[in-house]
């Protein structure tokens, strides 16, 4: 008996974080027969992908408000649907205005976007699909990267090798021409790389913004197209195509968490780890706020690798060298969330009452190029946009039940907001930042704020505090060349395994750590479960 | 090459890159003819009687000291080459407080440590690292650019052999070395240092000839180049020649004559002859037409892609990535005929720190709020500046007593904003420089004799700098190695057979280094023997 118990106990596994990427590793982990056990600090799993009552009757995905889109190996593996999701999928991926009344939608259906190009520039319509496919050709490249374990670069696994090779295959693929454009493109401006393609300004800056969403970039800051080319790797439509989940994110995590349970992963909320427990440089498990201690084979993060490293960990464990550029690793967050509570539907000048569901996708607003970059401006210099990027969603219009009938919920993501702002605070500027987006809206929507029932603000100190995203950062540090693949958190430390033996983390922070794909997690998981079969 | 015509090669340009290539061709027996549009040689490493008794170093002012190897093969010092030091780097600061570093180590050390002491720890590791990332570089501006999209093995083994010195390093300087190539300079440098001015000061090589700020992504490793004896790219660096910078490029003439090239100045050309797909000869301004087995151009893509060879005879697709090609110039040159030495609230009187550069980069602030100026199309209202007095190295450029201040201003885009333009921003553009220096040294004001002003349309017009960029393109990252110029075409050949390309717009790049001029004539020589 006693050996079977600790044949059973060597298959514990904890799992530090209930977010979208620690379900999908204790899925894995579960499936392939070990015992997950994921420690949710907060009152409900989801991370940074819920789903919350914020006014009486009216639901919002707090956080992430459309996803990655999630991969589809995953949402197969985890049977997703079977577990309750039920993804919407607008049309319209996004409708951009402009403060003169001009408005620009993009349509999931290519054509139907030119159509609608085609009324700014004949040019720009011819030129979209070419750009379409040139992101699909580079997407299929960099998708397959984004699902390897990026390789140890000194001595390679024949496993590296072969996922190397493969890349390499489907590089040469590519044929000459494309293969020099991916190459060129990764470190240019985005403004650049659509400014390339296209005449339309406003069309320019609706593509381009998909390059800095969540960085602390501008659309001229080197290295943004990179970011872009990240994202068309999932989904190819240059501006993002729109995924919602029927009840909110909160819904994808919600079927992500049932389908681990049903795998056998046990899953507690309100156990908040405040410890690593390491003996000889090896995890052998955590310790609970309440004083629990929970031991296991294996501790998995899902929190972000400074979180994880530098405070739930004794750095006396690691390197001084390692803790010296781990903290070097950037994780400015750098947007705000605010969601309404609205008593209507607002009309937006520029679309007049014939709305024909165009606002059902993502609402784009930042017209031009420049109205970008000086709202990045103002972040360099520890100020937030008083002119900001707004990426706005009113999810009740395609999930009816989020609102009371007849009402609405609006989802507005709001950039830029340095979490370190200059001389102040953000319990200071909370409302000023909340005035802010109100104020920058009613530019498009004149009537929206008379119609605001109630608004949650949740700055870049939220997000930390909250929600544990250390300095805000919602995709868990910066993506950028130096934070990327082999260097994704750390250059030697990429590949899901920590300094510390049996200490593993499968967050954002590491490759390909992308908004609400799942990749890292599913990455994860089977780089950890070679260990764990040793 | 059935060698019927009556030279070998023809070079268009003769700035000191195309004078490299001249000169390396010369010495291997070829007939060589160097095509100079202006009166005098140079390019943009010319000296010029500007004022009566006043030679200015109109354009690039300081020596990135050249490729070690060319002052060599060329025995440039029997041709009057002499490089006296330039030593340390002067800021001033509002405050009223400076940062003085000089070449003495442990001066320097003190310095900093005045500042901060951790700073200057710092320091001396940071030094260290440098160099272990340039010997990691360095091979790699002497190699000839692989082309990763062919199979061929040759390419294949430059990119092995690159993969293997990356794969040699320890992981310590691994980790540098692909921080410094993606990184910007100050998120570069925050890692090492504290001290704002410091910091600014470092990162302003990191900017120099781009149109980025030093908050920009893939700035930090231009600071590299600060660190190598050849800098590619950043303007600044340790020498002076005397008689200034057009002595290079005359040392340069002299070793191609000796060798036997023969050079024209005042010879413009009007086209490249093309027949067939090859290069034959050039059309001159005046209508002469001179014919030889290849052609080389300094000058840059566009002009040699778009002015020089008939439209039509280029496939569209290599047309298109030319016009892509970045120029962009961000930068102005205001050069000072002056009655006495500037005089520095921070250190007044006469000094050393009036012998090496001055740089007006107080902080990471101003130096970032410079280049968002710039960005909408106005020149910086406060613009990093960076001063030389080469007067107190080398008198003989100027009248007794009286000196030279050569300032060298980022940023001056060459796309002003609607409703403006450069013709009638020029001396505003002057009065502003003179104003933001004076803020640091009152009396500038007052010893100003002449004053010339040096806009980025200037460049274009005078000097042939497509958009008055000072390195033939921008240095930015998808600008650079195998993708300089043009995707594909990085080794120095064209499209048109027997068309070559070596001046900066290839690789290694900008600066007075003449890396390009020096591979792009191996190239053409292998080339020669090949058809022999």
């Amino acid at each position: 008996m006693p050996e079977t118990k600790s044949r059973s106990a060597n298959r514990n596994v904890v799992i530090i974080g209930g977010g979208h990427n620690g379900l999908v590793t204790a899925f894995y982990l579960a499936k392939a027969g070990f015992k997950p056990l994921v420690l949710e600090r907060r009152g409900q799993t989801g991370g940074a992908a819920i789903t919350e009552e914020f006014h009486p009757g009216f639901r919002c995905s707090t956080l992430a408000h459309a996803a990655g889109p999630l991969r589809p190996d995953i949402v197969r593996d985890m049977q997703l649907e079977k577990h309750g999701l039920k993804m919407i999928m607008p049309e319209v991926e996004v409708t951009s205005l402009t403060p003169d009344g001009r408005a620009l939608t993009l349509y999931r259906d290519t054509e139907k976007s030119c159509q609608e190009i085609a009324k700014f520039s004949q040019k720009d319509a011819t030129k979209y699909p070419q750009f379409q496919s040139s992101l699909a050709k580079m997407g299929r490249v960099i998708g397959k990267a984004l699902t390897l374990a990026p390789p140890d670069i000194d001595n390679p696994t024949s496993g590296d090798l072969w996922g190397m090779l493969n890349t390499g295959r489907s590089i040469r693929k590519l044929g000459r021409r494309d293969m020099y454009r991916l190459l060129r493109w990764g470190p240019m401006a985005v403004a650049d790389l659509v400014a390339e393609y296209f005449e339309t300004e406003l069309l320019r800056a609706t593509i381009a913004a998909r390059g800095i969403f969540g960085t602390f970039l501008g659309p001229w800051s080197a290295g943004s197209s990179l970011v872009l080319l990240i994202r068309a790797a999932g989904d190819e439509h240059p501006a993002g195509s729109c995924w919602f989940a029927a009840g909110g994110m909160g819904a994808v995590t919600q079927a992500m968490a049932s389908a681990a349970q049903q795998a056998g992963a046990e899953i507690r909320t309100g156990a908040e780890v405040i410890e690593v427990r390491v003996k000889d440089g090896a995890a052998s498990g955590v310790v609970l706020s309440n004083g629990e201690e929970i031991s296991a084979r294996a501790v998995i993060s899902n929190a972000d690798p400074k979180r994880t490293l530098l405070k739930l960990v004794d750095p006396a464990h690691l390197s001084p060298d390692f803790v010296m550029k781990l903290q070097h690793y950037r994780m400015p967050g750098t947007v705000a969330k605010v969601n309404l509570a609205l008593s209507g539907l607002p009309r937006f000048t520029a679309l007049g009452d014939e709305i024909n569901g165009v606002l059902s996708g993502r609402i784009h607003i930042g017209p031009e190029i420049d109205y970008l970059e000086r709202a990045f401006d103002e972040s360099k210099y520890g100020n937030f946009s008083r002119q900001p990027y707004l990426e706005v969603t009113i999810p009740s219009l395609t999930d009816p039940a989020l609102a009371p009938e007849g009402k609405h919920v609006m989802s507005i993501y709001m950039q830029y907001a340095p979490y370190k702002l200059k001389d102040s605070d953000w319990e200071k500027q909370r409302v000023a930042l909340g005035d802010t987006v109100v104020k920058t809206l009613a530019q498009y929507a004149p009537g929206l704020p008379s119609q605001i029932l109630t608004h949650q603000i949740i700055t870049p100190q939220d997000l930390e505090d909250t929600y544990g995203l250390t300095g805000g950062h919602i995709f868990h540090g910066e993506l950028s060349l130096d934070q990327f693949f082999t260097m994704r958190p750390l250059l030697d430390w990429a590949r899901y395994r920590t300094p510390i033996e049996n200490l593993y983390l499968c967050g954002s922070g590491t490759h390909p750590g992308t908004g609400l794909t799942g990749g890292s997690g599913a990455n994860a998981a089977r780089e950890i479960l070679k260990d764990l079969k040793k | 090459m059935p060698s019927n015509s009556k030279y070998d090669a023809i070079i268009i340009g003769g700035g000191h890159n195309g004078l490299t290539t001249a000169a390396y061709l010369a010495r291997a027996g070829k007939k060589v003819l160097v095509l100079e549009r202006r009166h005098v040689l140079g390019g943009a490493a010319v000296t010029e009687e500007v004022f009566p008794g006043f030679k200015f170093s109109v354009c690039s002012y300081v020596v990135s000291l050249l490729r070690p190897e060319i002052i060599r093969d060329l025995d440039l010092p029997r041709h009057g080459l002499e490089i006296l030091p330039l030593d340390g780097t002067f800021t001033p600061m509002p405050s009223g407080d400076y940062l003085w570093r000089v070449n003495d180590h442990g001066k320097t050390h003190r310095e900093i440590a005045r500042h901060s002491k951790v700073d200057a720890e710092a320091y001396d590791e940071f030094g260290k690292a440098m160099q272990a990332m340039c010997r990691f570089v360095k091979p790699i501006l002497s190699m000839v650019p692989p082309d990763p999209a062919t199979l061929n093995p040759k390419e294949l083994m430059k990119l092995l052999f690159i993969g293997r010195r990356f794969q040699g390093m320890t992981s310590e300087d691994k980790y540098n070395q692909v921080q410094l190539m993606t990184m910007s300079a100050i998120d570069f440098l925050d890692q090492w240092f504290e001290t704002d001015v410091l910091k600014a000061t470092m990162s302003a090589s990191g900017i120099i000839g781009t149109f980025l700020g030093v908050r920009s992504p893939g700035t930090a490793y231009v600071l590299l180049h600060h660190y190598m004896g050849e800098i590619d790219g950043a303007f600044r660096s340790w020498g002076f020649a005397r008689g200034g910078t057009g002595a290079i490029s005359n040392a340069i003439a002299d070793a191609a004559r000796e060798a036997g090239a023969e050079i024209r100045t005042k010879a413009a050309i009007a086209q490249i002859i093309v027949k067939n797909g090859k290069a034959k000869g050039v059309v001159l301004a005046d209508g002469d037409e001179i014919y030889a087995d290849i052609i080389s151009s300094s000058v840059d893509p566009r002009l040699t892609f778009t002015k020089l060879i008939e439209a039509g005879t280029l496939p569209g697709e290599f047309l298109e990535e030319v016009n892509r090609y970045k120029f962009r110039g961000s930068s102005g040159k205001v050069n000072l005929a002056l009655d006495a030495l500037p005089n520095f609230k921070c250190m007044p009187g006469p000094g050393a720190h009036l012998r090496g550069a001055i740089s007006i980069s107080p902080s990471v602030e101003y130096m970032e709020k410079a280049y968002d100026d710039a960005k909408y199309g106005n020149f910086s209202r406060r613009p990093y500046i960076d001063m030389v007095i080469p007067t107190l190295t080398d008198p003989s450029v100027a009248p007794p007593g009286k000196h030279i201040m050569s300032c060298f201003v980022q940023y001056a885009p060459y796309k002003l904003r609607p409703g403006l333009n450069w013709d009638e921003q020029k001396e505003a553009f002057g009065d502003n420089v003179i104003n933001t220096i004076a803020e640091y040294a009152p009396n500038i004001k007052d010893i100003i004799l002449h004053r010339q002003v040096v806009t980025p349309l200037d460049l274009e017009r005078e000097f042939g700098l497509s958009e008055g960029n000072i390195f033939q393109g921008e240095l930015s990252l998808e600008q650079l190695f195998f993708l300089r110029p043009v995707p594909g075409w990085a080794q120095f050949r064209t499209p048109i057979k027997n068309l070559y390309m070596c001046g900066s717009a290839t690789h290694p790049g900008g600066g007075i280094m003449g890396g390009p001029g020096r591979l792009a004539a191996l190239e053409i020589l292998k080339d020669f023997k090949g058809a022999a």
